[in-house]
């Protein structure tokens, strides 16, 4: 009986939302506000289990309680908890991208929770638009582990397509309300008081979470429906062109790929095998980058006060020493935070004669990356940050471009390289 | 007491004959066969399956037949020992030898036209499995693969003519993966470093399930697409509107995603 006492399943608490903890750490949030955040939170978007969604965020509860909560199907066969089922082993619960088979990803997962999208049709600052993620959805991300959801019924797909929203506003709202009590609410280092966050009774905090919901999240969504790139019809190469006008684009194309205007070689190398510039960071793991920075300078920092200490005496060694004390305790905090994040990975160039397009391959996909480059990337943009402006690029170079670009996989290389310089690294 | 075991082995068989039996009425037997050379393999199939059937039959009701007779509460006598018999082991090994030889021989041609006998028809297709996805690659219009009108899909949905042979390239991204049609009794392994070839003929238009048959990673019960067989002028036309989705340059042209 004793055997068996083991297979008598226990009933696990259920999963919740964590904050970033590389944001709170980083911004040295006193437990107390910690909590004030993740209550604020949880009364704004539910826990992952129950979901709630206040009507200014425009999301349909009914599609994110189909995605939400455990996964369990009824007697009718209809599945329950998709998000759980499909997604949360790779982005995590609270949309993350740290779920429990993230580590072994090559690239990572996408964290949702700064609401930065690589492969969309908008503006690079702005958010995708839901064909975009729903294209994401449907034809998954090739050369990387994001599967396709097209045989799954369209319903399912429009219900993970509203909990990965849910998900990013929701961790855009924690970015919010962590700036929001960084910049407003108090804390005495020295006394220990912690100004309180009290939302039921401060009708000036509600204004301001709420505003901070319609104008800083809810805002930036709405806007992207209407800013998506569409190219100028009197720039798009016709349909059908001989093969020497297309020869002739790409030729052009290849003198501007290789030249300095749009200095495509400086990161995808000298023969557009990605093997340029292999330092840099994405957005996200530069994030985790700069924390595991920041815990380094302040060992170092802790370092030298232990020396100075020696030379003082009296009341200013008791004030050091209560500072020493304070920032060994920050330390040894951010030394935790930063273990438990995924080793930062830096962003290597694509290598562009794989013939292998992440974020799609047609001369629109091509176009757009161009133009706007890859938002959280270090792959620019040459067209204008926003309508209006001006670019580096004029439209008709993007095409150009384009055009090299989709020929480069079939294009022998002259004085072909063997392998790239860091094949290890460009193994993509 | 004794006797009773001999009855719970008598339960092998007979609850064995009996899942087989109504396993067809619960569908938990084959799916429906679409290929040509499916009958084939269905016909072996159902004769290994009688053959190995009915020896296993005997052998469990001989084996239930000494236990029931010679079980120690019943038998009082002294215990005989036999020194074997060489005419016993001569036939129990040539029998089955036989049997088996026979089986060899038998599915040889199955074998040959499923794996060795490859068609000579230009590539339909070339099918990519990666974790934990399958990916496909057409020819294109002029018919030749690694050549810059060639059609990428990667959601799955794979289309192929019917009643057409068809010859498929099959490799690996990453790990093995096993290219399984249920439907087409056809599978092969997709081995990492090794493009190999797969061939069939589909008889019947529809829409059937690919599925993973290598265990490939945690997520190798989830990768799975859809192909659908369809008439030769249907599967150009999907083939056109896939290429010109492909090639689409502006917003207006591209169909809702």
């Amino acid at each position: 009986m004793t055997i068996l006492a083991g297979c008598v399943q226990a009933e696990s608490d259920p999963p919740q939302f964590h904050l970033d903890m590389v944001q709170v750490s980083a911004n040295q949030l006193v437990p107390q506000h910690q909590q004030a955040i993740a209550d604020i939170l949880d009364a704004m978007f539910g826990t992952p289990d129950e979901p709630f969604v206040l009507p200014e965020t425009g999301l349909d509860l009914r599609k994110l309680k189909m995605a939400a909560g455990p996964s369990w199907s009824d007697q009718g066969g209809t599945k329950h908890g998709l998000y759980r089922r499909n997604c949360a082993h790779c982005h995590g619960i609270s949309g993350n991208g740290r779920g429990p088979t993230a580590a072994i990803l090559d690239p990572y997962p996408r964290d949702y929770r700064p609401g930065i999208f690589k492969f969309k049709s908008t503006y690079n600052p702005n958010e995708p638009t839901d064909e975009d993620l729903h294209h994401t959805l449907m034809n998954g991300i090739p050369g990387t582990a994001m599967p396709a959801f097209s045989i799954f019924p369209p319903d399912e797909v429009a219900a993970l397509l509203e909990y990965v929203k849910y998900l990013s506003m929701r961790g855009q709202m924690e970015t919010a309300l962590v700036q929001y009590v960084v910049d407003n609410i108090d804390y005495d280092s020295v006394t220990g008081e912690a100004d309180p966050i009290d939302l039921v009774n401060d009708p000036d905090l509600r204004a301001d979470v709420m505003s901070l919901l319609t104008e800083d999240v809810v805002a930036k969504w709405e806007l992207s429906e209407e800013d998506v790139i569409v190219p100028d019809d009197s720039t798009i190469p016709p349909d059908g062109r001989s093969v020497v006008e297309i020869a002739a684009s790409v030729k052009a194309g290849r003198e501007l790929f290789y030249g300095t205007k749009a200095n495509c070689t400086k990161c995808h190398g000298p023969t557009g095998l990605g093997d340029g510039q292999q330092d840099d960071y994405d957005y996200w793991s530069k994030a985790v980058k700069t924390f595991e920075e920041g815990t380094t300078a302040l060992a170092a920092t802790i370092q030298l006060d232990k020396q100075n200490l020696a030379k003082l005496d009296g009341d200013a060694y008791k004030n050091a020493q209560a500072e020493l004390a304070a920032k060994e305790r920050e330390l040894t905090e951010r030394q935790e935070v930063a273990a438990m994040q995924l080793p930062p990975r830096h962003a290597i160039p694509r290598n562009l004669r794989a013939n292998m397009f992440r974020g799609g391959r047609r001369p629109l996909d091509l176009y757009r990356r161009v133009n706007q480059g890859i938002a959280g990337t270090p792959m620019p943009a040459t067209g204008p940050a926003m309508p209006g402006a001006q670019g580096t690029l004029t439209e008709q170079e993007m095409w150009q471009i384009v055009d090299y670009v989709r020929s480069l996989p079939y294009e022998p290389a002259s004085q072909p390289q063997m392998r790239p310089l860091n094949s290890e690294a460009v193994v993509n | 007491m004794n006797r009773f075991w001999a009855l719970v082995f008598l339960l092998v068989p007979v609850l064995g004959v009996a899942t087989f039996v109504v396993a067809p009425y619960y569908h938990h037997w084959f799916p429906p066969d679409v290929s040509e050379l499916g009958r084939v393999i269905d016909r072996l199939f159902m004769f290994v399956l009688w053959l190995t059937g009915a020896v296993f039959v005997a052998t469990e009701c001989t084996l239930f037949y000494f236990m029931w007779k010679y079980n120690a509460r019943s038998n009082h006598e002294p215990i005989k020992f036999s020194h074997g018999s060489h005419t016993l082991e001569v036939v129990w090994t040539i029998l089955p030898t036989v049997t088996l030889s026979f089986i060899a021989i038998y599915q040889m041609n199955a074998w040959a036209d499923a794996k060795m006998r490859k068609p000579d028809v230009p590539i339909t297709a070339e099918i990519t499995g990666r974790q934990f996805n399958w990916d496909v690659r057409y020819p294109g219009a002029d018919g030749v693969l690694n050549t810059p009108d060639d059609i990428f899909r990667y959601d799955g949905q794979i289309h192929l003519p019917v009643n057409e042979e068809i010859l498929l390239l099959i490799q690996s991204r990453d790990v093995l993966h096993s290219f399984f049609l249920p439907n087409i009794r056809i599978k092969q392994d997709v081995v990492p470093g090794m493009a190999q070839n797969m061939w069939f003929k589909a008889k019947v238009p529809g829409e059937y399930d690919i599925v993973c048959a290598e265990l490939c990673g945690w997520g190798h019960y989830r990768m799975r697409g859809r192909v659908t067989f369809e008439p030769r002028a249907d599967y150009e036309a999907w083939l056109k509107r896939m290429y010109d989705e492909q090639e689409a340059k502006t917003v207006a042209m591209t169909p809702s995603e």
